[in-house]
């Protein structure tokens, strides 16, 4: 379980200070999936990488599992991140210099597992890319990068998945193979998922929906249907 | 750990070619410590093995007089109570030799040795051809160096006179036992036998023979039998020196040589590493992006930070045994390079342990020692990064990175002084280069700022070159420091050799005497008188000097008081031998200091004696003090009643520490020395001299020319050394610029495609790195050159004491050279800029 208690971020903008996200609230259940919607500058990325722990909020408590990661140095955030977190991005953020199936080890050689790289090779092939693992990022497209990236999340087995805006970046028809993707997931593993987005049909396939607008809620509302999964099923 | 080990194998794996460069730099460092280690390693194992060969024999007594019969008693006693084997008399003495054959016109400076048949007691005389037997010296045999042979036109079996006696060549010296390697020498080594050197005449009273006794000593006594020589014979002017003290002496000279010129590796090697630092710095830059990904996926700041620091220690030990295998190259090639000195004794070149270890352990310490600071910025790197990118940065001070700052230069002052084997030197080593570094950057930064109004020039081309050189992580400051030491180092010496031949040349310029005649004999003065002055034409007659070997032996003053010459020797240097004179009036080289000078009278009862100011200012002798001398065995005890101070460069009338007032010596014996201005076409000059000699065998020409030759050669050696210095060090200075320019390449790449794009030509995009390149060469080639004015100035003026000359031909060639050759290696390195197409660079991106 996710819990947000009062959490607040404001930045220096030049010489003032500018409050990109209010004091919030917030409880994400256990495999509950979360849609974060807004328009850009809303504060929706901010509200994800407070989450992951990837910056610090400026005020309240975040609570994973009964730990306040807010109270957490930059190391143990990072072992956090490693055991209980997979982060997709919409830019993808694989490491250049790694192969497909390198960027999928990482974080499973950093936690030490011996059965990793049979892990990465069934990783592969469950993203579609059995025969790319090793071509470099460069060498791949946007689709197929993001695929890895996927991959690369779900590498540690985390019981929560961050996404941002992970089809932003990618044209309609990869886009979609890319949410079937994460939804496939979530509802053969029973993950947590808060997916940030522009689009409010994908939106609509979350439990519940989160509304920023200039750091604020707007609209924060469960959904309707009980079992997400039929509606994944209706999608498709 | 595993993790750290293959993330470290992977980053290599795509970077290696960027940092490739830098590590080279670190390979020529440690191949450069490794190489001069091993060498005079390999030399010194070889003379502890054969250290008797330095003087040939165990203990060596010499002499600039005939034996005293105390000191000949009590060697035949000691060798008659055991303590003392072999004996074995010989007698050095520089003299001139000349072909038999009268055809032959030249005559030339040797320096003669005449032994006995034990000689020598330790080692092998080498002929170039048969084996040395004393038998090829008797019945008037000699054996010489190959170079007289060349110089008087000579082969094996002719004749040549020595004094006036014939002797036949019968030998050329490969090799000798006890002569130093490298020392200075007035002429090539002939060898002759002792018995026949009686006849030759040139033992004459007043010859500056050295006479020897080699002792062999059984056992192991050699060190307690030389201080007790030592001391039974110390009035008697003799000296007495052991093997062990030869090699002792030697042992120090080659740990300090080796010392100091393992600073040059080290100069290279932190060149290289401060290459490596800031390529580090670049590096972390350029890999903001992939450390914010690892912390994304949990990978901790200690984990990232032991990845590149793995990294560099594996490019380290790879830079490392790049280093020793040239370090083993070069060794190889050693012998083939001095096989034509002499070597006294056999040396086996080889790597030694203790140089590979050290040349290593400098290696990887310095790669760790440059990385570790541009590496701990892997601390800051956030990865909120990949969410957002204006990350504003953090302004708090580093308290980490300053203290690790800290103890990283400690560090390096300690492995300056290591590498010294002298913590005063490694500190100045340390603060010179951190000065010349400052100066230099500052120097750059002036000049870079100079060419700046170069970016409002009306070709686009030099406006983008100027505007470059400015531009952060372009690593201007590292190339100019690099580029421009390098050809500091190199103009430096260049420079200093110019002046200092320059100055020896004006010295022996169309009026200077330039032939020294030593060892008239006084029947001898005034027949030479008229050879001279009959040589000298319209010139004024030659002056003839009469000149006396003297030694202090007493000092009664108001500031010292020296009993006994044993307390004269306590004063070092006062005890040699000097070189004395009379005359009745001051020279013109002369000026008096203190005192009054003496009429042209000879003095009639108290000698006089008028001292140079170097003796009132080291030994503190003043005015009415009362000397003691040794004249070649008579006591003469004078006062000083004037100190004089001599312009030693202007040696037309020669320059005497100690003056007499005539009078003691007028009916003693003595020789004359005489300067003469010589013909200056070579025939005629060697015509003169053989003539001079055949007919006054006993007396040796110096011939300035001559030594200026010498001294040439010599002065071309040292330059030669320190260019390979600065060779090395401009050659780190390339690869830095190499490794700098593939650094920074994508950047250009991609700049290069847009400029395309919007229309540049490759001929122009080529134009603005050929000028971006050319200027900051010229800027380096400036830096250095000012630098090396600078330096050749100082020495000049406050070590050598010569009058500087500018040469502008020097400065000018170093600075073109310097440009050109940044110009072409940076455009040479850049080619991939201009071959990329715009479109997949672009697309890229």
């Amino acid at each position: 379980m996710i819990q947000l208690r009062g959490v607040s971020k404001t930045v220096m903008s030049g010489e003032r200070p500018l409050t990109i996200l209010h004091p919030l609230d917030l409880t994400i259940r256990s495999g509950q999936f979360l849609a974060v919607l807004g328009p850009s500058g809303s504060g929706k990325s901010t509200l994800l990488g407070l989450v992951a722990g990837l910056d610090a909020p400026t005020g309240g408590e975040i609570i994973i599992d009964d730990v306040d990661i807010t109270r957490l140095g930059e190391d143990a955030l990072a072992k956090l991140r490693g055991e209980k977190i997979g982060f997709v991005f919409q830019f993808f953020h694989l490491v250049p210099s790694l192969t497909a199936f390198e960027n999928i080890l990482i974080p499973m050689e950093i936690a030490g597992r011996r059965d990793a790289s049979a892990r990465a090779k069934r990783l592969l092939e469950e993203v579609g890319l059995a025969d790319r693992g090793h071509h470099y990022p460069s060498q791949l497209s946007g689709g197929e990068q993001q695929r890895v990236a996927i991959a690369r999340a779900l590498s540690n087995d985390p019981p929560i998945i961050l996404a941002d805006e992970p089809t932003g970046n990618l044209d309609s028809t990869t886009g979609k193979l890319i949410m079937d993707l994460l939804l496939n997931v979530r509802r053969t593993r029973q993950t947590t998922m808060m997916l940030v987005t522009h689009d409010p049909d994908l939106a609509s396939l979350a439990d519940s929906r989160l509304v920023l607008r200039d750091g604020r809620p707007v609209e924060h509302v469960e959904s309707r249907i009980p079992n997400p999964e039929s509606r994944v099923q209706v999608t498709r | 750990m595993m993790f750290i080990l293959r993330m470290a194998a992977r980053e290599i794996r795509s970077s290696w070619q960027r940092l490739l460069f830098f590590f080279i730099c670190i390979a020529v460092g440690v191949a450069a410590i490794i190489a001069l280690r091993s060498v005079i390693q390999s030399v010194r194992a070889g003379m502890s093995q054969q250290a008797q060969v330095l003087i040939a024999s165990d203990i060596l007594l010499t002499s600039n007089r005939e034996f005293t019969s105390k000191v000949l008693d009590t060697i035949a006693a000691e060798q008659r109570g055991g303590r003392i084997g072999v004996v074995s008399r010989a007698t050095e003495i520089p003299t001139m030799v000349r072909p038999a054959d009268p055809s032959k016109a030249v005559a030339r400076m040797v320096e003669l040795r005449a032994v006995e048949r034990e000689f020598p007691l330790y080692g092998t005389l080498t002929l170039a051809s048969g084996t040395y037997s004393h038998d090829l010296l008797v019945n008037h045999g000699v054996v010489v160096r190959p170079e007289l042979l060349a110089q008087l036109d000579l082969k094996v079996g002719d004749r040549i006179l020595i004094g006036n006696v014939p002797f036949q060549i019968r030998g050329v010296i490969a090799s000798e036992p006890g002569r130093s390697l490298g020392a200075f020498s007035l002429g090539p080594r002939v060898i002759i036998d002792y018995a026949a050197l009686e006849e030759t005449g040139l033992l004459a009273f007043g010859s500056r023979a050295s006479r020897q006794l080699l002792l062999q000593v059984p056992g192991t006594a050699v060190e307690p039998l030389t201080t007790a020589l030592r001391s039974t014979f110390a009035n008697e002017f003799v000296g007495v020196r052991s093997y062990r003290r030869s090699e002792d002496q030697m042992g120090e000279n080659l740990t300090r040589a080796e010392n100091y010129l393992s600073l040059v590796g080290l100069v290279v090697l932190i060149l290289g590493g401060i290459g490596v630092s800031s390529v580090t710095r670049v590096f972390v830059q350029q890999k903001l992006r992939s450390i914010a990904i690892l912390k994304c996926v949990g990978a901790t700041s200690r984990e990232i930070l032991a990845i590149y620091m793995t990294q560099v220690l594996l490019l380290g030990v790879a830079g490392s045994v790049l280093g020793v295998a040239i370090a083993a190259a070069v060794i190889a090639a050693v012998p083939a390079f001095i096989g034509n000195i002499p070597a006294v004794f056999q040396v086996e070149y080889g790597l030694t342990t203790a140089a590979v270890a050290q040349g290593f352990a400098v290696g990887l310490l310095v790669s760790i020692l440059f990385s570790l600071v541009p590496l701990l910025d892997v601390r800051h790197v956030k990865p909120s990064l990949l969410l957002r990118h204006d990350i504003p940065p953090l302004a708090r001070i580093d308290w980490v990175k300053w203290s690790v700052t800290g103890v990283v230069a400690a560090s390096l002052v300690a492995v300056a002084a290591w590498q010294a084997g002298s913590l005063r030197v490694g500190l100045m080593l340390s603060g010179g280069f951190v000065a010349t570094a400052v100066v230099l950057h500052l120097a750059g930064l002036a000049l870079v700022r100079a060419v700046q109004p170069l970016r409002y020039s009306p070709s686009f081309a030099l406006r983008q070159a100027v505007l470059h050189i400015a531009r952060p992580g372009n690593q201007t400051r590292v190339i100019l420091l690099a580029v421009g030491l390098g050809t500091f180092f190199i103009l430096g010496v260049r420079t200093l050799q110019a002046n200092l031949l320059q100055d020896f040349a004006v010295q022996v310029g169309e009026d200077a005497p330039d032939m020294f005649l030593i060892d008239i004999q006084p029947d001898q003065k005034d027949g030479l008188a008229a050879f001279l002055d009959e040589q000298n034409g319209s010139e004024p007659p030659p002056n003839i000097i009469p000149v006396l070997r003297a030694r202090v032996t007493a000092v009664r003053g108001s500031e010292v008081n020296l009993e006994s010459y044993e307390q004269v020797r306590g004063r070092g240097s006062l005890s040699r031998e000097y070189t004395i004179t009379y005359r009745p009036q001051l020279n013109s080289n002369e000026e008096l200091l203190q005192g009054k000078w003496w009429d042209a009278s000879p003095s009639t009862g108290e000698a006089e004696v008028s001292i140079e100011e170097r003796l009132q200012e080291r030994f503190r002798i003043n005015i009415g003090d009362q000397m003691q001398f040794d004249v070649l065995g008579r006591t003469i005890t004078a006062r000083v009643t004037s100190i004089r101070k001599v312009n030693w460069r202007d040696y037309r009338s020669g320059g005497f520490m100690i003056v007499f007032r005539p009078g003691p010596f007028e009916n003693a014996p003595h020789g004359y020395i005489s300067s003469v201005n010589g013909p200056r076409d070579p025939a005629a000059r060697a015509r003169m001299q053989a003539t001079l000699v055949s007919r006054y065998p006993n007396v040796s020409v110096i011939d300035l020319r001559e030594v200026l030759d010498t001294i040439q050669g010599i002065v071309d050696g040292v330059t030669l050394g320190v260019t390979v210095v600065g060779g090395l060090v401009l050659f780190s200075g390339m690869l830095i610029l190499i490794g700098a320019v593939s650094m920074t390449k994508f950047q250009r790449v991609y700049e290069a495609a847009i400029l395309k794009t919007l229309g540049a030509s490759s001929r122009l995009v080529a134009t603005m790195l050929l000028l971006e390149y050319g200027v900051l060469g010229a800027i380096a080639g400036t830096v250095g050159a000012l630098g090396a004015i600078v330096l050749s100035w100082a020495v000049a003026r406050y070590a050598l004491d010569l009058t500087w000359h500018a040469t502008p031909a020097i400065t000018l060639i170093g600075i073109t050279a310097t440009a050109t050759c940044v110009a072409a290696i940076g455009v040479l390195a850049s080619l991939d800029v201009l071959r990329h197409k715009p479109l997949a660079t672009l697309r890229a991106e």
